[in-house]
């Protein structure tokens, strides 16, 4: 299916979301978006129920990682509306706070903070933006630490922990603020290849949990386990969108053929 | 065919040459011949100078004499300190009231004793001692240099000032002799304890303001004797002037810098303005500006004295030089800590006070010391204005009668204060920067 064919498409996405439960939480109309003169995203389309998981792909200046982040608008679109949880994302400083505390997000580079213990880097969110108690916001740290199976890393610092426990820490501070949707902007493409494993495998279990979640990575063997939808996209088209299976077995699109025949 | 090593290569120590003194002595003195001669001249310079200036400063020096004179009949290749002795006091001191030096050196202890739990283990709310010792102590230490009659607005400022004190050095106490702080002190009285939640926070009112009243009435009845401006002096004035700029500079610096970079133009290009003029003029300018022109542009009526004048100057002309100092140290903070902030929900103020600033403040160390360690150079200028500071005291020893034309030992031991002054700041910045890094990078 292609952009072109509209009614098609429309019937496609109908069949595609009603595998998932009918609750709309993230929902994209003609989105655009330029950095100065150049075109980034154009016309998104994307509609996200409570519970779908993602999987977002496609070649490096796609556009992938802005549809994200402008999920949570780290940056700004300039043309058509995103409503996240039922609050249209617009120069509302109050709406983009709130609909930050509900979008946890996860970064290539980690973004943990390097001044603050891994347990410091946890509580901060609850303690400041959700007004918890400390030793609240403690015991609720050491429950996601142990999730992501680095409980004895708490009292540490960012720095002396492996790239793949700095990124489950990062998941695991993303958590803390109890989030509706988790963003993940390409967790594993920063890390040896001896720890992307633990990282995928904390993402799993939380997929199982049934959290939605978007995930805009190159870890095909990850997709094909957990996307309900895997999303092509390329030079700011969102070019195909369909089920994993058939997303991998029988891709539609010349260029999607193209990109898997040279990452698989 | 593979290759393979069954057993580990174990560790073995470097060779001699890495860790001997005589191997170091090898690779960094005499590694080459013209080193060796660069080394040896080099030690041959060291030595000559230290030798006379050890035979002229201490060996051949007069330390007890009544006059210029009598040092001369003593010995007169060595150097007269008997006078920078005799000056001492006005060094120090400068033309204070003798009798009240007292207050001075009380101003002094007040201070070490309200700071000294910034560096005590145990303690809490190091912050908050911290802040309550820059918009506090001016005041409590303004009376006491100034006296004088105090307005209302003084009075209350004073007794909250005392009342912080207190609680400040309680809170100290119960926190190093390892029971929490004040705070948790009071909530195990049984007063307190047994009280319900809402009624102790009004018992923990009543008390606050039974005390401000307590201490209030307490200082209506004592009175210092006013001392004028103008018989303050020597190191004791550098040290007003330079303390007054370095507590203000850093707070004035961050919210000038904050404005540099504000999204909004109004704000930013004000800033921008006010730092940029302040930077492009020599400091003895503003201070000239600040003592000659500023008064034309007050309303009339208002008298401002000449110290006043040139604080201000000083402080805003810090604030300025601080505020780069800031900008450059915000530079460093990688664009991935602001976004990681704002995914836990914090606004531009948290992530600014809670994420940037204690990263960027702690690359800024050395910078800051040493924009510090400048503003107390720096201060020596006023003396050109007509204020007799410390470098004015060492100048005015050479026109005293006794000691007429004793130039070189009082500027000589100015520099050896002012080197020692310098030297623990930038050694103790030092030691803050290692002992705040969690970089641990090796």
């Amino acid at each position: 299916m292609t952009n072109s064919d509209s009614r098609e498409t429309q019937e496609a996405r109908e069949k595609l979301a009603s595998a998932a439960s009918s609750e709309v939480i993230i929902e994209l109309d003609k989105v655009n978006k330029w950095y100065a003169q150049f075109h980034v995203l154009k016309d998104i389309d994307l509609v996200v129920h409570t519970g779908e998981r993602i999987v977002v792909c496609g070649p490096s200046g796609s556009g992938k990682s802005t549809l994200i982040r402008c999920i949570n608008r780290l940056e700004e679109h300039q043309t058509g509306s995103i409503v996240v949880d039922g609050i249209t994302l617009n120069k509302n400083l109050k709406n983009i706070d709130h609909i930050r505390t509900e979008v946890g997000m996860v970064f290539q580079s980690f973004n943990l903070f390097p001044h603050l213990t891994i347990l410091e880097n946890l509580t901060l969110g609850p303690i400041w933006t959700r007004h918890m108690p400390k030793a609240e916001a403690r015991e609720t740290a050491m429950k996601y630490l142990e999730r992501v199976k680095i409980p004895e890393q708490a009292d540490k610092f960012p720095g002396q922990l492996s790239g793949g426990q700095q990124q489950r820490v990062a998941i695991a501070r993303s958590l803390c603020m109890n989030p509706k949707i988790m963003l993940f902007d390409e967790p594993t493409s920063a890390l040896d290849p001896e720890m992307i494993k633990e990282v995928l495998d904390v993402m799993v279990e939380l997929a199982d949990t049934g959290m939605t979640m978007i995930v805009v990575t190159h870890e095909m063997g990850f997709a094909k386990t957990i996307a309900d939808r895997v999303i092509f996209m390329d030079e700011g088209d969102v070019v195909e969108e369909n089920e994993p299976n058939e997303f991998f077995t029988n891709p539609q699109h010349e260029r999607t053929r193209l990109f898997l025949s040279q990452i698989l | 065919m593979a290759i393979v090593k069954h057993e580990k290569t174990p560790a073995r120590p470097a060779p001699l040459t890495e860790r001997s003194v005589i191997g170091w002595m090898h690779r960094h003195l005499f590694s080459s011949v013209l080193n060796s001669i660069l080394t040896i001249v080099t030690l041959y310079i060291v030595f000559i100078t230290v030798r006379d200036l050890w035979v002229w400063g201490i060996s051949d020096a007069v330390w007890i004499a009544e006059s210029r004179r009598e040092c001369f009949d003593i010995n007169i290749s060595g150097a007269c300190w008997a006078g920078v002795l005799a000056w001492m006091d006005n060094i120090i001191y400068g033309r204070y009231p003798r009798e009240e030096l007292w207050r001075l050196n009380l101003g002094l202890i007040v201070l070490a004793i309200w700071m000294a739990p910034l560096w005590l283990p145990r303690v809490k709310a190091k912050i908050l001692i911290g802040l309550s010792v820059v918009f506090l102590y001016p005041f409590m230490a303004g009376y006491l240099f100034a006296g004088g009659e105090k307005g209302i607005f003084m009075q209350i400022m004073l007794t909250a000032a005392i009342l912080c004190l207190a609680c400040n050095t309680l809170h100290s106490i119960i926190g190093v002799s390892g029971g929490g702080g004040l705070r948790e002190f009071l909530f195990r009285l049984p007063v307190l304890k047994d009280a319900p939640e809402k009624s102790q926070r009004n018992i923990l009112l009543c008390l606050f303001g039974v005390s401000f009243v307590a201490v209030f009435v307490w200082q209506i009845r004592w009175n210092l004797d006013g001392v004028p401006w103008t018989q303050w002096g020597g190191l004791f004035l550098t040290l007003v002037i330079a303390g007054v700029g370095i507590a203000s500079a850093l707070p004035g610096g961050i919210i000038l810098a904050l404005g540099r970079r504000s999204r909004l133009p109004v704000i930013r290009v004000l800033s921008t303005a006010f730092i940029e003029l302040f930077r492009s003029v020599p400091l003895i300018t503003v201070l000239f500006m600040a003592t000659a022109m500023f008064p034309l542009f007050m309303p009339e009526g208002i008298v401002l004295n000449k110290l006043v004048q040139v604080i201000i100057a000083v402080c805003l002309f810090n604030a300025c030089y601080m505020a780069e100092t800031v900008r450059g140290g915000l530079q460093t903070i990688p664009k991935g800590q602001f976004e990681g902030a704002h995914t836990i929900g914090l606004g531009y103020w948290r992530t600014m006070g809670l994420i940037v600033m204690p990263q960027a403040l702690k690359h800024m160390i050395p910078n800051i010391v040493g924009n510090f360690i400048g503003l107390l150079k720096d201060t020596t200028l006023v003396s050109i204005i007509g204020l007799f500071d410390i470098l004015g005291m060492l100048r005015a020893v050479s026109v005293d009668g006794a000691w007429r034309g004793l130039h070189n030992e009082p500027l000589i031991f100015g520099a050896t204060l002012f080197f020692l002054i310098c030297f623990v700041m930038s050694k103790y910045s030092r030691r803050l920067e290692q002992k705040l890094s969690t970089d641990h990078k090796h």
